[in-house]
């Protein structure tokens, strides 16, 4: 790319991250929604929220769920690396796939499996209370969303650690031994130490994650009405009858104030740990250490963990949306049916849900990952003032929430003239997408560009290729493969998307996510179970096209 | 005729000054070699050559095109300047086969297709890979690689080609070879070469000049004769070979000549500092101009013989006097004491 190019790349992409901030911050400045003919400048929507004993239960009720979320996924996710890339446990082969599921799987989609299994009705606890003749849990208290959300978020730093243990060479770990330390004294002063600044990373992204939480405590916190800011935020909508636009502003306002610190954070930690693990030794072949007696606990911890996390919710949701009715006294065998199935067929918008859900994921994902690879190449090689700009510019969506970058990309298309006849089209929820995943995108591509040496471009350069050739025969060819298993991962990013789409609802853009939420609020449990399934069964293929894709270009 | 010239080129990152001002021309035909520590500027130098930096003063001309003019705002960008460059890695493209690598700068200058295959033949040819057009570069061996990177300089008949370091990467047995077929292959063709090197063995092999390079600065450029036996300081003399070195104050000087004193011994020396009677100095003499000697006589001192290493070819002797070492080669030597003679014109003194 030549200047000019690079320059209209990045300034496009500023405006597409400027404009829905701007329009939020302008809206929270006004007494009524921006369309309004008779709206003027005032602070009564900052007066109302801030008066408002809602908005401080559900703030303190977000901070204490992510304080709580991370004590418990940040110790459990990094025993869990450990075990896993340091130890000779066993039958580390076939776990350690199954440990990434919760990531792929909606957060909505698992917090309704988790109803339909241990909430008072569900299958677990009737079954329990079968032998017991109570149910010892209440699954709809603050404290079983903070268990159930620290839990599904061990993935997360388990991802982060055991990446950071397997590039830490043995080398680092013989020299311990050799100076006379014994294994568990090496693995606490010498290769946990050494992947300290990953782990601090997880868990301010595990607090960030818990900050932004939105599915689980939608259906998790409502029957107690446990309000945290996402979802005071999607009650705000009717709170005064009309639509509160300058209000959700405000609370949008709020959440990226509090967010985008914790971003910067974030990625000053990132690039402290990879400072950290660039001094790392050679990553020769890894000796696992011998844990003995105790590798049997420590298998049935990790059973443990996967059971409640994974088979218990997503068997349930399965089992759910075979069944017709689930109850006392009900007995399995007489209720098998299909039917739930069928009836999806007879609403045409679910229908179009699940073939905007496969359009969105297969083509607008590779439209995204595009995007995302024209920004990459604009800033590839180039040190200057734009770039610097482009790398704070991706940090600005990572601070909103799907659900906040929704409600801002709808106003923008409402607002803007010659984008409004698109927002009832997947146009709209394509851009809101791009957006949201804008900064993971972004790292993906630029993983796979990091990996070619500058000398290959600059080679193309002196036989005689302009900066334009060398992108297109040499650059491109050699990302290829990292940017088709970008694809697959954007794929099924878009696929378990739920919250971004919410507000750009309506007819011609519905998409499984938003179905699911709003289904939820109208309590058609048949239906939203049976929805949940097949998208479960899109995401398992998803999963098994990746892991066949990886086969193949690794062997 | 000069075929590349270098004017008071400047380069700096931020504050750190890279190149100080270099001057030097190339003439045609010529192979030349900049020759540094790292950090010298050498290769930075060489990229500048070839557009990948962009030096802050200065004018750099091939031929009679200036291609980098600091006062003029001129930068022809690489790709417009036509030159061939042999990168360190060899940067071969992974994705492209043998035939393709070298065929690219052909098609980007479209050549008939006809043509390219015929070319591209007759380069592989000449480097004797001819018959690996179909090959990906990771299904060769790393002196074949390099082999490649030099045929896809070559192919588009460069007028100036330039290598950085092309012999880094290879095992000490393959560079040898590869020293003696490179330099036969650039004078067949009668090609200006410019290659970067840290090692001056490789640089006297292969050049017929040396530009010695020290921070950013030409110390010295000559015919790899003169860099060895005539160096200009203490820095080229030590850069270009291995020598005793002693320490001593001038106590007269004759005709440009400069007496010395070790450990009690006078040694008369070529003046080539110029330094005053009774300044600091250091003594400088290359280890095979040292030779053992029956008896006492001019330029002589007594040395015992500490140790003796056995080189295979030769014998490499360690002599002790006072409290300096003195280095030699020669033949089996016998305990005890020596005569070393130092002559007074291999003697340089700094």
């Amino acid at each position: 790319m030549n200047r000019a190019t690079r320059i209209a790349v990045i300034v496009a992409m500023a405006i597409a991250v400027l404009a829905p901030i701007g329009l939020v911050v302008y809206q929270s400045f006004l007494d009524g929604p921006f369309f309004q003919p008779k709206t003027a400048f005032s602070l009564s929507a900052y007066e109302f929220v801030l008066d408002d004993e809602d908005f401080y239960e559900a703030l303190s009720n977000s901070v204490v769920i992510a304080f709580g979320m991370t004590a418990i996924a940040v110790p459990v996710g990094a025993i869990l690396a450990f075990l896993m890339t340091r130890t000779d446990l066993p039958g580390r082969r076939w776990i350690e796939p199954v440990i990434l599921v919760p990531m792929f799987v909606s957060s909505v989609v698992l917090a309704f499996g988790f109803v339909v299994s241990l909430g008072p009705a569900g299958f677990v606890s009737l079954w329990v209370k079968g032998w017991l003749g109570f149910v010892p849990w209440y699954l709809y208290s603050k404290w079983t969303l903070i268990v159930i959300a620290g839990l599904t978020h061990v993935p997360h730093v388990f991802l982060y650690t055991s990446s950071a243990l397997r590039s830490l060479g043995s080398d680092v770990e013989e020299a311990a031994r050799m100076t006379g330390a014994g294994p568990l004294r090496v693995a606490l002063t010498v290769s946990l130490p050494m992947v300290t600044p990953n782990i601090l990373y997880a868990a301010v992204l595990v607090f960030f994650l818990g900050f932004e939480l939105f599915g689980l405590p939608l259906v998790l916190g409502d029957p107690e009405g446990i309000l945290v800011l996402a979802t005071y935020l999607y009650k705000l909508t009717n709170k005064l009858g009309t639509p509160s636009y300058q209000l959700m502003a405000v609370v949008v306002v709020a959440i990226i104030c509090i967010a985008l610190p914790l971003v910067a954070l974030q990625r000053y930690l990132l690039r402290t740990a990879n400072r950290y693990v660039s001094v790392k030794g050679k990553a020769s072949a890894q000796r696992p250490v011998t844990i003995g007696f105790w590798r049997w606990p420590a298998v049935a911890v990790i059973v443990g963990w996967l059971a409640f996390t994974v088979v218990i919710p997503i068997s349930g949701l399965v089992l759910r949306s075979f069944v017709s009715s689930w109850g006392e006294g009900v007995h399995l065998s007489e209720v098998l049916t299909l039917d739930h199935f069928r009836e999806l067929t007879h609403f045409p918008n679910l229908v179009r849900g699940i073939v905007n859900t496969l359009l969105i994921a297969s083509v607008g994902g590779a439209l995204s990952v595009g995007v995302y690879t024209a920004l990459n190449l604009a800033a590839h090689r180039w040190q200057s003032g734009w770039t610097r700009l482009m790398d704070y510019l991706v940090l600005l969506p990572r601070a909103m929430p799907g659900l906040v970058a929704g409600l801002a990309i709808f106003w923008v298309f409402l607002f803007t003239p010659f984008l409004s006849p698109m927002r009832q089209t997947m146009v709209a929820i394509w851009v809101a997408y791009t957006l949201v995943w804008l900064a993971y995108g972004m790292r993906l591509v630029s993983g796979a560009l990091l990996q070619i040496g500058p000398e290959l471009e600059e080679a193309g350069r002196v036989v005689g290729a302009s900066a334009g050739r060398v992108s297109r025969d040499l650059t491109l060819p050699l990302i290829k493969v990292g940017l088709i298993s970008s694809w697959l991962l954007i794929f099924i990013t878009f696929m378990r998307e739920y919250s971004t789409g919410v507000y750009l609802l309506s007819p011609g853009t519905e998409v499984i996510g938003s179905l699911l939420v709003s289904l939820w609020g109208s309590g058609a449990v048949d239906l939203v179970t049976a929805l949940s399934t097949v998208n479960i069964a899109m995401i398992g293929c998803g999963l098994l096209l990746m892991s066949l894709f990886g086969k193949r270009s690794h062997g | 005729m000069a075929k590349l010239t270098i004017d008071d080129l400047h380069l700096s990152y931020g504050s750190n000054h890279i190149l100080k001002g270099i001057t030097a021309t190339f003439a045609q035909g010529e192979i030349v070699a900049l020759l540094g520590r790292s950090g010298s500027g050498k290769t930075t130098l060489l990229r500048s050559i070839a557009g990948l930096e962009e030096p802050s003063k200065g004018a750099i001309t091939i031929g009679n095109s200036p291609v980098f003019d600091g006062a003029a705002g001129l930068n022809v960008p690489s790709e417009k300047r036509g030159l061939g460059l042999v990168f360190q890695s060899y940067a071969l493209w992974p994705h492209k086969t043998v035939f393709e690598n070298v065929a690219y700068g052909l098609r980007l200058r479209n050549v008939p297709s006809a043509d390219v295959a015929q070319r591209v033949a007759a380069v592989l040819e000449g480097v004797g890979l001819g018959h690996l057009g179909d090959r990906y570069p990771h299904q060769m061996s790393g002196g074949q690689q390099q082999r490649v990177a030099l045929a896809r300089a070559l192919v588009y008949n460069p007028p100036v080609i330039l290598l950085d370091e092309p012999l880094s990467n290879l095992d000490a047995k393959l560079r040898e070879e590869a020293r003696i077929w490179i330099r036969s292959l650039i004078k067949r063709m009668n090609l200006t070469a410019v290659f970067v090197t840290h090692d001056q063995v490789e640089a006297m092999a292969i050049a017929d000049r040396i530009v010695l390079l020290d921070g950013g600065r030409i110390v010295q450029a000559g015919t790899p004769e003169q860099l060895y036996t005539e160096p200009v300081s203490l820095f080229a003399s030590e850069f270009m070979g291995t020598n005793n070195q002693i320490k001593s104050r001038v106590q007269d000087k004759r005709g440009g000549y400069a007496l010395i004193d070790l450990s009690g011994f006078p040694l008369w020396g070529k003046d080539r500092g110029g330094k005053a009677v009774s300044e600091d100095v250091t003594g400088v003499i290359r280890l095979e101009q040292v030779s053992v000697v029956d008896g006492e006589g001019e330029n002589c001192v007594k040395a015992e013989l500490e140790t003796s290493l056995y080189l295979g070819s030769q014998w490499e002797h360690v002599f002790r006097c006072g409290d300096l070492t003195l280095r030699t080669f020669g033949r089996a030597l016998a305990p005890g004491s020596h005569w070393l003679h130092l002559p007074p014109e291999q003697l340089w003194v700094f």
